[in-house]
């Protein structure tokens, strides 16, 4: 018995030397193109859509596999994974040493956590060697976006940030049929939107007629800091320096900024005047009540992402509120809140997206970086986000791209095939003119003039993110959901509080989001900071 | 001697010969549990140690504090605290309310005479058990919210307040346990009905002679006879003191109750899974099944103390 398996574990042992010696041979590169065929996988995002191709085999995965077989000699096989529970999946994959060559994912703690125990590979080294080899990569990227995540200590990379291309997050919408109907202006300050959703309240049965009771005007949800960001953020003081925007930045709804209180005051009013919809507080994530009630036109006014009631084509919220009230109804997007400078101003991320990176069970890098330098490439990013014009896409007479809807093999499985593009988010057609006139053609059945606008004021006088490197922040790791449902649950609550318990209620709240972690995070962004700038 | 023993052995083989396929019948379950419950559980080390995923837990270093960091995070963690709380709180009540429906439903059943009456209740009430909670609190939803609830649009109508069963945190456990109730009290009485119908009906007979009344009968005959059933189950649920469902409790909360409805569970969701923190949530899940563990055998010698049989 012992004797077979010595026996046995010599052979494993000179069978792993031998297949290493193998991999450890030089890459033969000649004009970006290998003398031997290499092998690699890809991860995507698989969305299950009904009537979708199979993410990992299609028209445009031939695309792409044709394409790399020909400029590198890299033969590329897609591993699905699917979307709405990717870091599971991925965590799954990782532990069990079968990830992906080529793995992204919108979760840079996965990264950070596996990167930790040395389970992906530090990029910074192949980069500084192939840089050469990779201009697209370069030129679409940049070193911003390519060493986003680079530790200042150790240099090390675990993972190169895709770029956000349309860098948009939300806008406050009201209903224009609504205004018209009770000569209203489009609201300016706080006090005319206040003025404007009391006006709703009051004027219900001209409004709803028969309906007039199932009157909200305005919705919101438990998720209170991104659904009425606008709002709450025009309290924050225009004079805001950078060096908070970081320390008080671990929060991504920027709870943490200063007099941000005030801003949750106003809710808590509204709330107890009959302003707001009751109900929000019960109803969880991804709950389609509220979704329900906008489409069936009883909600006046709503913060949501910049193109919330345009989307989904004949089911989207215009595209019902038209069907029900006719083709004067909908919702545009206004900008009713100016902070204490006058302006309207607009936190927005930094222009960073998904997240790429290798395993440490890569043993193709450079093969890799090839695919991320192909994938980048305008010709070839191109083709996969618009298709073949007269059939996925059509150039109209101002030279925007308007996207046509195709069944088969050519459909593509997410708007503009997004998930293959994995170091792009956002339509680029390579001229910025084109680019805006596209985005514009891309909703069906919704008139230009109202995503136009909400393109407009999404990102009119923002201010984006900046990348402070300062390395990992300890008091950070795993805190995330934890203090994000902490931070969720205090904020409902004190929006439904009585109004003398307001304080009270988010007082306390705010000190146990703190004691929680909160405070230490703080701390520590605080020092770091100060270390390095 | 000699002869005796190769007796023995024969007649071990000539067992063996004749049962062997049983045997092998029982080799899969056998290879399930030493597979899938016993090998995990050298995992158990990771709540002492640095957790890596990528290795093999006994490769792992110890934990800070002679490897007790986890448990000291997680009783220093007010979170923890209060999901300690909540969860004996949330399974008390559980105990205290949900334990008795199910004797009480199954008595009321079995006194049913009409047996095509009691065959079609007895489908209905199984069925919730049959739904997801998920899909329960869905229901929960659209019948109890505050305002657009239909119960409350009820109450409302005939000119009562509505009533904030979700709401609020002191109605939100009174739903919780209704609920628990509602969806499993049906399913339990299976077990007790088999139990009563291993009851001697001469005993019925002799009682019944005897000039004891329904009430008197299920009193001095149906309970007695359920008493064993119901020490093993009331034993085994006291095993699960400490444990937490996670889809009830999580599918119920709202952002308004969180102060009651975050369980064990939860916390380990939110901590251990969600924030990676994999050993923070081994050492809790160790500390649940320890302090589980005290209960079922703390439960167990006291019946056996009182003179019924245990679980073993």
């Amino acid at each position: 018995m012992k004797r077979t398996l010595t026996v046995l574990l010599l052979l494993a042992m000179l069978l792993s030397t031998g297949l290493s010696a193998v991999f450890a041979e030089d890459a033969e590169i000649v004009d970006g193109k290998f003398t031997t065929t290499r092998k690699i996988t890809v991860e995507i995002y698989d969305r299950a859509n009904e009537g979708g191709t199979k993410p990992e085999d299609n028209f445009y995965t031939d695309f792409i596999k044709e394409g790399m077989l020909r400029d590198h000699n890299v033969e590329v096989t897609f591993v699905p994974v699917p979307r709405w529970t990717e870091v599971d999946v991925l965590n799954n994959l990782l532990a069990a040493g079968d990830a992906p060559d080529i793995c992204v994912t919108y979760s840079y703690p996965t990264i950070q956590t596996y990167a930790e125990m040395g389970g992906v590979t530090d990029l910074a080294p192949l980069l500084e060697q192939y840089k050469d080899q990779l201009p697209n990569l370069w030129e679409l990227l940049g070193d911003d976006n390519i060493y986003w995540n680079r530790d200042p200590e150790k240099g090390t990379l675990w993972a190169i940030e895709a770029l956000l291309f349309v860098n948009k997050r939300i806008n406050t919408f009201v209903r224009e049929d609504w205004l018209k109907k009770l000569n209203l202006e489009e609201p300016r300050t706080l006090e005319e939107f206040e003025a404007m959703l009391i006006s709703f309240r009051n004027n219900a049965e001209l409004l709803l007629g028969a309906d007039a009771e199932k009157m909200i005007p305005y919705a919101t949800s438990f998720d209170v800091g991104w659904r009425n960001d606008h709002l709450i953020t025009s309290f924050v003081p225009e004079d805001l320096s950078d060096r908070d925007t970081y320390v008080r930045g671990f929060d991504d709804r920027h709870m943490l900024y200063p007099n941000y209180k005030e801003g949750v005051r106003v809710l808590n009013k509204w709330y107890n005047d009959g302003l707001i919809w009751k109900d929000f507080p019960v109803y969880p994530a991804g709950d389609s009540t509220e979704d329900n009630l906008l489409k069936a036109g009883y909600v006046g006014a709503f913060i949501h992402n910049w193109d919330y009631p345009y989307r989904n084509g004949e089911d989207s919220i215009h595209a019902n509120i038209q069907r029900a009230y006719g083709p004067e109804a909908g919702f545009i997007a206004v900008e009713p809140f100016p902070n204490d400078a006058g302006i309207y101003r607009k936190f927005l991320a930094a222009p960073i997206d998904r997240k790429v990176f290798f395993p440490a069970t890569n043993t193709e890098p450079v093969a890799s970086l090839f695919y991320l330098d192909f994938i980048s490439k305008l010709e070839n990013r191109r083709f996969l986000q618009i298709g073949e014009e007269g059939v996925t896409h059509e150039v109209l007479e101002n030279g925007a791209i308007k996207t046509l809807a195709v069944q088969g093999e050519k459909i593509m499985n997410s708007l503009n095939n997004i998930d293959y593009t994995i170091t792009i988010n956002g339509l680029d057609t390579g001229n910025p003119d084109v680019n805006v006139l596209s985005v514009a053609q891309g909703y069906d059945k919704v008139d230009a003039r109202y995503i136009e606008k909400a393109y407009e004021l999404s990102s009119k006088d923002a201010r984006y993110g900046k990348n402070f490197s300062v390395g990992l922040i300890e008091a950070e790791v795993g805190m995330n959901t934890s203090l994000n449902n902490k931070r969720d649950t205090f904020l409902t609550q004190s929006i439904v509080a009585p109004v003398d318990q307001f304080d009270a209620v988010y007082d306390s709240g705010m000190d146990d989001y703190l004691s929680s972690g909160g405070q230490a995070i703080i701390d520590e962004r605080e020092a770091a900071y100060d270390k390095y700038y | 001697m000699q002869d005796s023993r190769q007796l023995r052995r024969n007649a071990n083989m000539n067992y063996l010969r004749r049962y062997w396929t049983l045997y092998l019948l029982l080799a899969l379950p056998v290879a399930f549990i030493i597979i899938f419950r016993y090998f995990p559980m050298a995992y158990i080390l990771s709540a002492f140690k640095v957790n890596n995923i990528l290795k093999a837990p006994w490769e792992l270093p110890w934990a800070k504090n002679h490897g007790f960091e986890w448990f000291i995070k997680a009783f220093q963690n007010r979170d923890f605290l209060f999901a300690l709380r909540n969860t004996v709180t949330l399974n008390l009540l559980d105990l205290l309310l949900g334990f008795p429906a199910p004797i009480l439903l199954a008595l009321l059943l079995n006194e049913l005479t009409f047996k095509r009456f009691k065959r079609v209740t007895q489908t209905i009430v199984y069925l919730p058990h049959f739904l997801s909670w998920i899909i329960i609190s869905g229901l929960a939803l659209r019948l109890l919210a505050f305002n657009d609830g239909l119960v409350n649009i009820v109450l409302q109508r005939i000119g009562l307040d509505p009533i904030p069963f979700l709401n609020s945190p002191g109605h939100w456990v009174g739903s919780y346990v209704f609920l628990g109730i509602w969806k499993e009290a049906g399913w339990n009485t299976i077990i007790y009905l088999a139990a009563i119908t291993s009851i001697n009906p001469e005993l019925y007979e002799a009682a019944a002679v005897d000039g004891a009344n329904r009430l008197r009968r299920i009193w001095h005959v149906t309970l007695p006879g359920l008493r064993p059933t119901i020490i093993v189950l009331l034993i085994m649920s006291l095993g699960r003191i400490l444990g937490s469902e996670f889809d009830r409790p999580f599918a119920l909360s709202n952002r308004l109750v969180t102060s009651v409805s975050n369980v064990i569970s939860i916390f380990v969701y939110e901590y251990g899974i969600k924030g990676m923190q994999f050993s923070l949530s081994n050492a809790v899940g160790l500390f649940q099944s320890v302090i589980g563990l005290f209960f079922l055998i703390g439960a167990n010698s006291l019946a056996k103390r009182y003179g019924e049989r245990g679980i073993w």
